[in-house]
């Protein structure tokens, strides 16, 4: 089910190095609209920045040009989570939900001149998934091919095990982003302890995450009916039944706000603020997002 | 067989056994039945809904088990336990023959021949033995009658029901024409063969008169008392102005008597063998009284228990089961959609 690419703004809050030229706010000299300084004539000789009323002022007579800070175009990655959990939804599944996410990425991503790439994981990096960046339009459309490849749901149902924990593949997945300067988009359900992901993050000293937490209705909310549920845990394959019943699900809303709480306490301890989808991804929560990140 | 408290099973088609194994399925779970769910983690641990959960495949398994165990068809095996009563086993070997319609008058009055007189030998004799009977319900009686020809009327039972009806048909036709003794007594010691020899045994005969027994016979009877150590009473209803049985005077006039000559004969039997004359409806019933003294040594026999069948419980418990587990199935939850 492929929904238009829903574009959204983004702009890196932060400056970036690059010698692309872009929209983010960068490091370099060139083509923009930043001022810098003032330089002679001489040292760079671009006639077409030659300040008149700044050089007239000039105590020792020298030609000014004006330097100025050039805008660059960063690499946008998405990290992707594709383990068995992701492939769980009322409706759509979290996966469809998330390569709603990488179609708008990839559509953001052309519009103002950035490369756009993934990196998947689930218990183990899923190089398979990988698509490296590419300024190409339809970045956005071939990383949402490949989250969803229906064999990803087919490898969830029949229920391989995927023994290892998630932060692992995340970790195995991010160490070849480490030290790059770009924007992360980690897209996960964060159904694992959170215990490494620090150490998982930790790389990523120089990007800027945006922390993408897909939650399904379901999830959140208990199903109003009463009575027997057998359930089957998509990782780990642990079975469990619950009797459904008002105090069970003041229970469960519970546990569903405590996690919250605890999502948000650890992303903000790393100067954070996650971004939460709920069913469905909304284009304009993300360009919010990065108003009030820009702000 | 029955020993406290192991129970012994037998299965009437034990091959449905087969299906046993059968009774594993629920246990194997399919992912059709389960919802699948991102992190169970997150959930409250519902010990309510898994004790639920558990009962149901239980439930299922039950189920299962009881069905295929009942198209076993499940009983306690025919059985017998040991018994013990006081008494013995008496085949009452009853003259049916004409002369017993008399009636037992004092001496010198005319015997009539009326239907329904209570004084009939037939029925004064029959109330001796309905109340014999009624007296001692741990014996077993047998009851045969003989004219001409010897019949059974019950065998061996200790239901005072059948006995007390036996005794009651006993009065019910005329006389049979012919009184033969041998046939009747080979007929009484019949009833003994085959049986497990578990206390004393009795042929009581109830006769007004004896008939020529030949020699063949006589000694068929006596090796048959002997086989199955029987002893012989004999109730002897005595007609008016004959002879006591063991008359001293004139033994030998006395002899060509048939009634003692059979008395003499049956004192040569090699078991016990007595008699009680009685001439009057009192003197029945004192002779009976007799009898019931001298026949009171333990009895000890085998009762049968037929095969009981528990194919019907185990149904009704696959009934239950099958209830229960719609009742699991009908309070599942089968999606998360509202």
């Amino acid at each position: 089910m492929a929904s238009p690419a829903r574009d959204f703004y983004y702009r890196l809050p932060m400056r970036a190095g690059s010698q692309r030229p872009g929209s983010h706010p960068g490091t370099s000299h060139g083509n923009g609209q930043e001022f810098v300084t003032h330089a002679t004539l001489f040292s760079r000789p671009d006639p077409r920045r030659l300040d008149v009323r700044a050089s007239l002022r000039d105590v020792r007579g020298d030609w000014l040009v004006r330097v100025m800070r050039q805008r660059v175009g960063i690499p946008v990655w998405l990290a992707a989570d594709v383990s068995a959990s992701m492939v769980f939804g009322e409706s759509r599944t979290k996966l469809a939900v998330l390569s709603d996410l990488a179609r708008a990425i990839g559509a953001s991503a052309s519009r103002v001149g950035d490369a756009a790439g993934m990196v998947a994981f689930d218990s183990h990096e899923r190089e398979d998934l990988q698509v490296p960046p590419s300024m190409s339009r339809g970045i956005g459309h071939l990383m949402a091919a490949a989250l969803d490849d229906p064999q990803l749901a087919a490898q969830a149902d029949v229920g391989e095990r995927h023994a290892g924990n998630p932060v692992d593949g995340l970790a195995a997945a991010l160490r070849q982003l480490a030290g790059r300067q770009c924007l992360v988009f980690l897209a996960s359900d964060f159904h694992f302890p959170l215990a490494r992901l620090d150490e998982a993050l930790d790389p990523l000293s120089r990007a800027y995450i945006v922390p993408v937490i897909i939650w399904d209705p379901a999830e959140i909310e208990p199903p109003p009916l009463n009575g027997l549920a057998s359930l089957r845990d998509a990782e780990s394959a642990t079975r469990s039944a619950i009797w459904l019943r008002p105090s069970l699900r003041a229970q469960w809303r519970e546990a569903v706000a405590e996690r919250r709480a605890t999502l948000a306490a650890f992303f903000a301890n790393r100067g954070l603020r996650p971004f939460w989808v709920q069913g469905a991804f909304d284009a304009d929560a993300m360009s919010e997002y990065f108003f009030e990140a820009n702000a | 067989m029955i020993a406290g408290l192991n129970l012994p099973l037998d299965f009437a088609t034990p091959w449905a056994l087969l299906l046993l194994p059968l009774a594993v399925l629920p246990l194997l779970r399919r992912r059709r039945e389960e919802l699948t769910f991102s992190s169970l983690a997150w959930l409250p641990k519902d010990r309510l809904g898994i004790w639920v959960e558990r009962i149901g495949r239980a439930a299922a398994v039950i189920a299962i088990l009881a069905t295929v165990l009942a198209l076993a068809s499940p009983g306690r095996p025919e059985w017998e336990v040991d018994r013990i009563g006081r008494g013995a086993e008496i085949v009452v070997l009853f003259d049916s023959s004409l002369s017993m319609d008399d009636e037992m008058l004092a001496r010198g009055a005319h015997p009539k021949r009326r239907r329904d007189s209570p004084l009939r030998k037939r029925n004064v004799a029959r109330q001796a033995l309905s109340a014999f009977v009624e007296r001692r319900p741990a014996d077993r009686f047998s009851l045969l009658m003989f004219g001409a020809a010897p019949f059974r009327v019950t065998p061996f039972s200790q239901s005072p029901d059948v006995i007390q009806a036996g005794i009651t048909a006993a009065g019910i036709s005329n006389g049979l024409p012919g009184t033969d003794l041998g046939r009747g007594l080979m007929a009484a010691i019949e009833q003994f063969n085959g049986r497990a020899y578990t206390g004393s045994r009795v042929i009581l005969l109830v006769s007004d008169g004896a008939a020529e027994i030949d020699e063949i016979t006589r000694q068929n009877i006596r090796n048959g008392m002997r086989q199955n150590r029987i002893a012989l009473n004999w109730i002897y209803l005595r007609s008016v102005n004959w002879p006591r049985l063991d008359s001293e005077k004139e033994p030998e006039a006395v002899g060509l008597i048939t009634d003692v000559a059979m008395h003499r004969f049956f004192k040569t039997l090699p078991t016990t063998y007595k008699v009680y004359e009685a001439e009057s409806p009192d003197a029945v019933s004192k002779a009976v009284a007799e009898i019931e003294r001298a026949q009171n040594l333990p009895l000890e026999y085998k009762e049968r228990i037929p095969r009981r069948d528990f194919t019907p419980y185990f149904y009704l418990t696959a009934i239950l089961a099958c209830l229960g587990l719609l009742a699991h199935r009908a309070t599942t939850v089968r999606s998360f959609s509202r």
